[in-house]
C-alpha cells in the first residue's frame, strides 16, 4: 500500500498510507489532481502535529467505512445517527482538542469527522445555560438584558419542564 | 465587531466552510516564530456551530437564541421550523404560498397607494416641476417598503392567535401573514375542515375539549410562522412525549393517567407518533423506539378487549368501540387483521363443502361440479352476511370488506379448489379442463354476488377482481400448458386413428381407384352433382363472408355449450356411397335436418323440400344443407386423402380450448397476455396439425397417386364415352375441401381470434398470422405441385387417347381400299375425345381456384396439348383429303381453346390451323409450297422454317413432290445456272 507523507503545521511528517489519507476530500481531490502520486510531504498548514495525528488515528479507524451519501437533500431534514461507542471514546477530549479536531476536520474535508465532531459539541451543550454557552463558543452577549428576557419568555413552551 | 472572530474571515477560503482557520494559521505561523503569546482557545466558525445547532434538541435551540443575536437569527430561521412541520405532515405548502402571495398583494397594494400620496404630496410641493419623478418615485417606493409600523403587526398578530406573540417582531417579517381577511372563503373553509374534523372525533367518543388532543387539527402553514406554530405542538406534546419515553412500565406515562378513555389515549398516542417523526436531534431513536413499543402495548391490551368483544359476540358494544379505538390509533389495521383471521368462516370451510363431493366415483373421473356451485353460493350467503356485521362494526370510512374477501380468496376458496383441481387433474385431464373453467365461472358469478359493505371504496369491483385473479394465480399456468398440450394430445389422436382407420381401407379402396372400372354412370353423375354443389358454398363466401362457417360453428355464447357440434360424424360413408347410386341428395340432406332441429327453429326446414324435389337448387336451401352436402358427397372421393370431417372436429376442439383459456384473458396483465399466448398457440397447433400432419399428408398421396397414374393399364377406360383421369378428378376435389378447410381456418381466425381480441391481423410478426401464412402457402405449393403433375398425366392421356383412337385412315383416306371422300367432315374420334378429356378437366377448377391459377392452369394444359397435337401430326401421313379432317381437327382444337380466352394460347393455336393448311396445297403447286415453308414470319414466329418442313414431310405424297419443292426452297440459283 502505498504510503504518502503530511506535513503538519508545526513541520513534522507524517506517513499514513495513501487510502486512509484519502478519507479526506481535500487530500482525495488533491492526489487526483497530481496524478495519484506523490513524493513530497503534502504540507497541512493549519493543522499541527497533535491535532494532526488525532485525525489520521480517526481515519485509520474508519478507513473501511462506506462512503457517506453525497445526495444534496439528505441534509435539509435527516435524522442524525447517533455516535457510535468508538467515536465517543475518541472524542473524550478536552474542548480545545476538540474544537481543533473540528476545524481541522472541516478543513480536510472529512465530513463523517466533522459530523461526529459537531454532534458531540451538541451533546456538551445540551441543558446549559445561555451564559455557559456563549463561554463554550467564545461568542459575546449582544444583547440587552429586557431583550434576552423577552427571548427567554417567548420561548418559555421549550424549556424541560 | 471583534467579538465575532468567525465573521472577521475572509471569505476566500479552502472548503467547505470558509475562513475556518485561514487567521488561526497567520496566528499560528506568528506563535511559531514568538511562542511567547499564549495561544488564544480555538473558536468555531459560524457555519460550524449552524451543523451543531441541527444536533441540538429544541429547549437547547431555544436557550442558544439566548447567547447573541447571531445565533438567535439562525435558531429562529424558519426553513428550520418548516422542515419540523413538514416532517410531521402537517405542513401544507400550498396554503403557504397563498397567505405569502396574498399578503405580498396587500403589501403592494399599500405600497402603490404610499406611492401615490408620496406623489402627490410631492407633486403638490413640487409644482410643475415633475420632470425628475421616476427616480424620486422610486425612492418612494423603497421608502414605503421599509416602512414598518411594528404596534399595528403586534396587534394583529396578538388579535387572531391565542399562542404567544412574537413581541420582538424582529424577524424581518414585514408581510402580515397570520391575517387572511381578504380570504374569508379561505377561513370559512378553514372553520368548517376544522368543524368538521371535531365533529368526526366526538362522534368516536374522543374528548375534543382538550387542545392536546387536537393539536394538529388548526396548525397553519405560515412562512415566518412556522417556529410559533411550532411552539405550540411542541409545548402540547413534549411533556407527555418525553414522559413516555422516559418512563419504565405503561402504567407509568402521564399519558395513561392523565387521559382516562381509551379513544383519547389511541388519539393522544397517535399524535406523539406524529410528534416524534420532528424530534431529529441526537437519541430520538431510542426515544422512537420506546414510544412504539409502549404503543404496542397499548394496541395490544386494545385488542384483546376487541377480541373478547368478539367471541362474545358483542358487535355494535364492545367491538364497535374497540375498533374505533385503534382505527383512532394507526387506521384500524390489527382490529381488521383480528377480525379477518379469527373469522369462523376460516375455520369452518367443511361446512360449506368438501371438494372431494364433486367426484361421484372414488376413481373415475366422473365428477360434478353442483356441490361446487353449491359451495360457492353458500359462501356467498355467508360473505354478505359479514357484510352487515362488518358495517355493524367498523365506522364506514375503513375497508374491511376487501381485506376480508382477500382472506376469504386465500383461505377458503383457495383450499376448496386447490385439491378440487389437483385432484380431477390427477384423474383426467379433459375433466380438469372443464372443471377449471367451471370454477372459474362459479368464483365470477361468487364475486358479482357480493354486496359491497358501507366502506368499500368505489373501485369494490376491481379490488375483487384482483381478488379472484389471486385465487387462479396458482393454477392458471399449469392450466395453460395442459390446455395446449391436451388439445395436440386430442388432434394428434384423432389424425393418428383416422389415418389407422384409412390405411386398414387403403388395400381395399386402392383398387377401387386404380382400376377405375366401378360406377362410371355413377362417377358422371356424381361429378355432376358434385360440382353443382361444390359450387354453391365456394361462391357464396365472398358474397356473405362470414356466413357458411359461422353457421357450422354457431357463436356459442356460453363457452360450455357445446352441443351444437355439427355432427358431420354420424353419416358413415358407406352407406351414403350406395345411396348415392339413386340420389346424392336424399341422404345428404338428413344430416342438416338434424342439425336444424337441434339450434335452428328459423324457416321452413329444407329437408322434405330436398326430398321432394331433388334439383340441385333447390336441394341446399341454406349452407348448411349445402355444407352437409358436399361433406358427404366429398367423403366419398378423397376420403383416403383427408377427411373435412376431421377437420371440423378438430376446429371445434380448437374452439372449446379457445373459450376455456380466454377465460383467463379477461384478466388482463401478466396472466391476461400469456393466456393470449397460449390461445395463438393454440391456433398454430391447429394448422399445424391440419395442416402439416392431415391436408400436407393428403395432398401427398394424392400426388402420388397422380404420378403413378398409367392411362395404359386402365384397359377398361376406352369403353367409356367420357374419359376420365380419375386421380385427377380426385385431386380437383382435394383442392376444393383445402380451399375449404383454408377458408374455415381463415373464418376460424377471424371469428375466435380476432374478434375476442386474442391476436393482431395486422402484426405481421405474430406466430399465429406467420403459422397460418405458411399453412396458405404449403396449401398453394401442393395445389401447384399437384396441378403440375396432373397436368403431365392428363397430356398422358391424351397421348394415349392419340394413339388408341387415332386411325391411320382418318388423315390419310386413301391407304386402305379404294380412295373416296370421307363421309363426314367433322372432326375425328380422337380429336373429339382428347377435346372432351380435356374440357372435362379444365371445367373441374371452374368456381373452386383462384381465377390466376385457373388462367396458368388453362395456358399450361393448351400449350401441353398444343405440343402433343404437333407431336401427334408428325407421325401421321396426311393426304390431301384426309387434310380436310385435320382441319376440321384442328379447327375442333381451336374452337376448345378459344373457349379458354386465352390469347396467348389463341395465337399459338391459330398458326396451327394455318398450318395444316399446307396438306391442301395441290402437288403441282411446289414452288407456292416451298414460298410458304420458307417465309418464316408467316407463323409469327410460332413455328420455324425447319418444323414447317419437317410438317411437310408429313404429306402423303411427299416423296413425289420432294424434289420440286426442295428445289424450289434451295433450288433457285441452280436452275438459273
Amino acid at each position: 500500500m502505498a504510503v504518502i507523507k503530511l506535513l503538519s503545521s508545526d513541520n513534522v511528517e507524517i506517513p499514513v498510507e495513501k487510502d486512509v489519507a484519502e478519507r479526506s476530500v481535500l487530500i482525495k481531490n488533491m492526489m487526483e489532481d497530481i496524478g495519484g502520486h506523490i513524493d513530497d510531504a503534502i504540507p497541512i498548514p493549519n493543522v499541527n502535529e497533535a491535532v494532526l495525528r488525532k485525525v489520521i488515528e480517526w481515519c485509520e479507524h474508519h478507513k473501511s467505512d462506506p462512503a457517506p451519501p453525497t445526495d444534496e437533500d439528505s441534509d435539509s431534514r435527516k435524522k442524525s445517527t447517533d455516535i457510535e461507542e468508538w467515536d465517543q471514546k475518541f472524542m473524550q477530549v478536552d474542548q480545545e482538542m476538540l474544537f481543533e479536531i473540528i476545524l481541522a476536520a472541516n478543513y480536510l474535508d472529512i465530513k463523517p469527522l466533522l459530523d461526529v465532531g459537531c454532534k458531540t459539541v451538541a451533546n456538551m451543550i445540551k441543558g446549559k445555560s445561555p451564559e455557559e454557552i456563549r463561554k463554550t463558543f467564545n461568542i459575546q452577549n449582544d444583547f440587552t438584558p429586557e431583550e434576552e428576557d423577552q427571548i427567554r419568555r417567548e420561548n418559555e413552551w421549550a424549556e424541560d419542564r | 465587531m471583534d467579538n465575532y472572530s468567525f465573521n472577521n474571515r475572509p471569505p476566500s477560503m479552502p472548503p467547505p466552510f470558509p475562513g475556518s482557520g485561514s487567521n488561526r494559521n497567520s496566528i499560528a505561523s506568528s506563535l511559531h516564530s514568538t511562542r511567547l503569546v499564549a495561544k488564544p482557545p480555538p473558536t468555531l466558525p459560524i457555519e460550524i456551530i449552524a451543523t451543531i445547532l441541527d444536533y441540538a434538541p429544541v429547549s437547547t435551540l431555544m436557550r442558544c437564541a439566548r447567547v447573541s443575536k447571531k445565533l438567535k437569527e439562525m435558531v429562529y430561521d424558519d426553513s428550520r421550523w418548516v422542515n419540523k412541520l413538514v416532517a410531521m405532515g402537517v405542513w401544507n405548502e400550498a396554503e403557504a404560498r397563498t397567505r405569502f402571495e396574498d399578503a405580498l398583494k396587500r403589501k403592494r397594494m399599500a405600497q402603490m397607494k404610499a406611492a401615490e400620496e408620496e406623489r402627490r404630496r410631492r407633486a403638490a410641493s413640487l409644482g410643475a416641476n415633475g420632470g425628475g419623478a421616476p427616480g424620486q418615485q422610486q425612492k418612494g417606493i423603497s421608502m414605503g417598503s421599509t416602512l414598518f409600523d411594528m404596534d399595528e403587526q403586534q396587534a394583529k398578530i396578538a388579535g387572531p392567535k391565542a399562542v404567544p406573540a412574537d413581541k420582538l417582531a424582529g424577524l424581518a417579517q414585514e408581510v402580515d401573514l397570520m391575517t387572511i381577511n381578504t380570504q374569508a372563503e379561505n377561513i370559512a373553509d378553514d372553520s368548517r375542515r376544522l368543524a368538521q374534523e371535531k365533529q368526526q372525533r366526538q362522534l368516536m367518543g374522543v374528548d375534543t375539549s382538550d387542545p392536546s388532543l387536537m393539536i394538529f387539527t388548526d396548525v397553519r402553514s405560515a412562512r415566518g410562522y412556522a417556529r410559533q406554530e411550532y411552539g405550540r405542538v411542541y409545548a402540547a406534546l413534549w411533556p407527555y412525549y418525553i414522559d413516555l419515553v422516559t418512563s419504565r412500565s405503561h402504567a407509568d406515562p402521564v399519558v395513561f393517567r392523565r387521559f382516562r378513555n381509551p379513544e383519547d389515549q389511541a388519539v393522544m398516542l397517535k399524535n406523539l407518533k406524529i410528534f416524534s417523526d420532528s424530534d431529529s436531534s441526537l437519541g430520538w431513536y431510542e426515544r422512537l423506539d420506546r414510544l412504539n413499543s409502549m404503543t404496542s402495548i397499548f394496541e395490544n391490551a386494545v385488542l384483546r378487549e376487541f377480541e373478547s368483544g368478539y367471541e362474545e359476540c358483542d358487535y355494535s358494544g364492545r367491538m364497535k368501540r374497540y375498533a374505533n379505538v385503534l382505527i383512532l390509533l394507526n387506521g384500524g389495521g390489527g382490529a381488521i387483521d383480528l377480525f379477518v383471521s379469527k373469522h369462523y368462516l376460516m375455520f369452518e370451510r367443511e361446512s360449506l363443502g368438501n371438494p372431494m363431493d364433486c367426484f361421484t366415483n372414488l376413481h373415475s373421473a366422473d365428477i360434478t361440479l353442483d356441490p361446487a356451485r353449491d359451495f360457492f353460493r353458500k359462501l356467498s350467503e355467508a360473505v354478505n352476511d359479514q357484510s352487515e356485521i362488518i358495517d355493524q362494526i367498523f365506522p364506514p370510512n375503513v375497508d374491511v370488506m376487501i381485506p376480508f374477501l382477500d382472506r376469504i380468496a386465500e383461505d377458503v376458496i383457495g383450499e376448496y379448489i386447490g385439491p378440487l383441481l389437483d385432484e380431477s387433474h390427477d384423474r383426467d385431464i379433459a375433466s380438469y379442463l372443464n372443471c377449471i373453467t367451471e370454477v372459474y365461472v362459479s368464483v365470477i358469478q361468487f364475486s358479482k354476488s357480493i354486496k359491497p359493505a358501507k366502506g368499500s371504496e368505489r373501485t369494490f369491483p376491481e379490488k375483487i377482481l384482483e381478488i379472484v385473479i389471486r385465487i387462479f394465480e396458482p393454477h392458471y399456468d399449469l392450466y395453460l400448458t395442459e390446455e395446449l398440450d391436451h388439445f395436440k394430445r386430442l388432434c394428434e389422436e384423432e389424425v393418428e386413428s383416422w389415418e389407422k382407420k384409412i390405411t386398414d381401407e387403403y388395400i381395399a379402396t386402392e383398387s377401387f381407384y386404380m382400376s377405375n372400372i366401378n360406377r362410371q354412370a355413377d362417377k358422371v353423375d356424381f361429378l355432376a352433382s358434385f360440382k353443382k354443389v361444390i359450387l354453391m358454398p365456394v361462391n357464396a363466401i365472398p358474397l356473405p363472408p362470414m356466413k357458411p362457417i359461422n353457421i357450422a360453428f354457431p357463436a356459442v355464447v356460453n363457452p360450455f355449450n357445446l352441443r351444437l357440434k355439427p355432427a358431420a360424424a354420424p353419416t358413415a360413408p358407406p352407406s351414403i356411397a350406395d345411396s348415392q347410386t339413386e340420389n346424392p341428395y336424399q341422404t345428404t340432406l338428413d344430416v342438416p335436418d338434424n342439425h336444424l332441429n337441434g339450434d335452428d327453429t328459423g324457416p321452413t326446414p329444407p329437408a322434405s323440400d330436398g326430398r321432394t324435389t331433388p334439383q340441385p337448387q333447390v336441394a341446399p336451401t341454406n349452407e348448411l344443407a349445402a355444407k352437409a352436402a358436399i361433406l358427404n358427397t366429398r367423403m366419398e372421393g378423397i376420403r383416403t386423402l383427408f377427411s373435412i370431417e376431421l377437420a371440423l372436429d378438430l376446429v371445434h376442439k380448437a374452439k372449446a380450448a379457445l373459450e376455456r383459456a380466454a377465460c383467463f384473458v379477461r384478466f388482463g396483465g401478466r396472466i391476461g397476455e400469456e393466456a393470449k399466448d397460449q390461445c395463438e398457440q393454440i391456433f398454430i397447433s391447429l394448422i399445424q396439425i391440419l395442416g402439416q400432419r392431415h391436408v400436407k399428408s393428403g395432398f401427398d398421396k394424392a400426388v402420388t397417386h397422380l404420378s403413378q397414374y398409367n392411362p395404359r393399364e386402365l384397359s377398361t377406360a376406352e369403353e367409356q364415352d367420357q374419359v376420365i383421369v380419375k386421380p385427377l378428378v380426385q385431386f380437383m376435389e382435394l383442392v376444393n375441401v383445402g380451399d375449404l378447410i383454408q377458408q374455415m381456418l381463415d373464418v376460424f381466425y377471424e371469428q375466435e381470434l380476432i374478434a375476442h381480441k386474442l391476436s393482431d391481423r395486422n402484426d405481421f410478426l405474430n406466430p399465429a398470422v406467420k403459422e397460418k401464412k405458411r399453412f396458405e402457402q404449403m396449401l398453394d405449393e401442393r395445389v401447384a405441385a399437384g396441378l403440375n403433375t396432373g397436368i403431365d398425366v392428363l397430356i398422358k392421356e391424351v397421348d394415349y387417347v392419340f394413339a388408341k383412337t387415332q386411325k391411320p385412315t382418318d388423315y390419310n383416306p386413301g391407304i386402305v381400299g379404294e380412295p373416296g371422300l370421307p363421309t363426314d367432315l367433322g372432326p375425328s374420334e380422337a380429336a373429339r375425345k382428347v377435346v372432351d378429356l380435356v374440357a372435362s378437366h379444365t371445367k373441374l377448377l371452374v368456381g373452386s381456384t383462384d381465377k390466376n391459377v385457373l388462367d396458368v392452369f388453362n395456358q399450361e394444359v393448351g400449350m401441353r396439348l398444343w405440343a402433343s397435337i404437333c407431336k401427334h401430326l408428325k407421325i401421321q401421313r396426311i393426304s390431301i383429303d384426309g387434310a380436310i379432317v385435320l382441319i376440321s381437327d384442328v379447327n375442333h382444337y381451336t374452337q376448345f381453346i378459344i373457349k379458354l380466352r386465352n390469347s396467348g394460347l389463341t395465337q399459338y393455336y391459330n398458326a396451327l390451323r394455318e398450318l395444316v393448311q399446307i396438306y391442301l396445297i395441290d402437288p403441282q403447286h411446289a414452288k407456292q409450297m416451298a414460298a410458304v415453308i420458307a417465309d418464316g414470319t408467316r407463323f409469327k414466329g410460332i413455328f420455324t422454317v425447319e418444323e414447317v418442313y419437317e410438317f411437310v414431310t408429313r404429306r402423303s405424297d411427299w416423296y413425289q413432290i420432294k424434289k420440286d419443292v426442295e428445289k424450289a426452297m434451295y433450288g433457285f440459283g441452280c436452275s438459273v445456272m
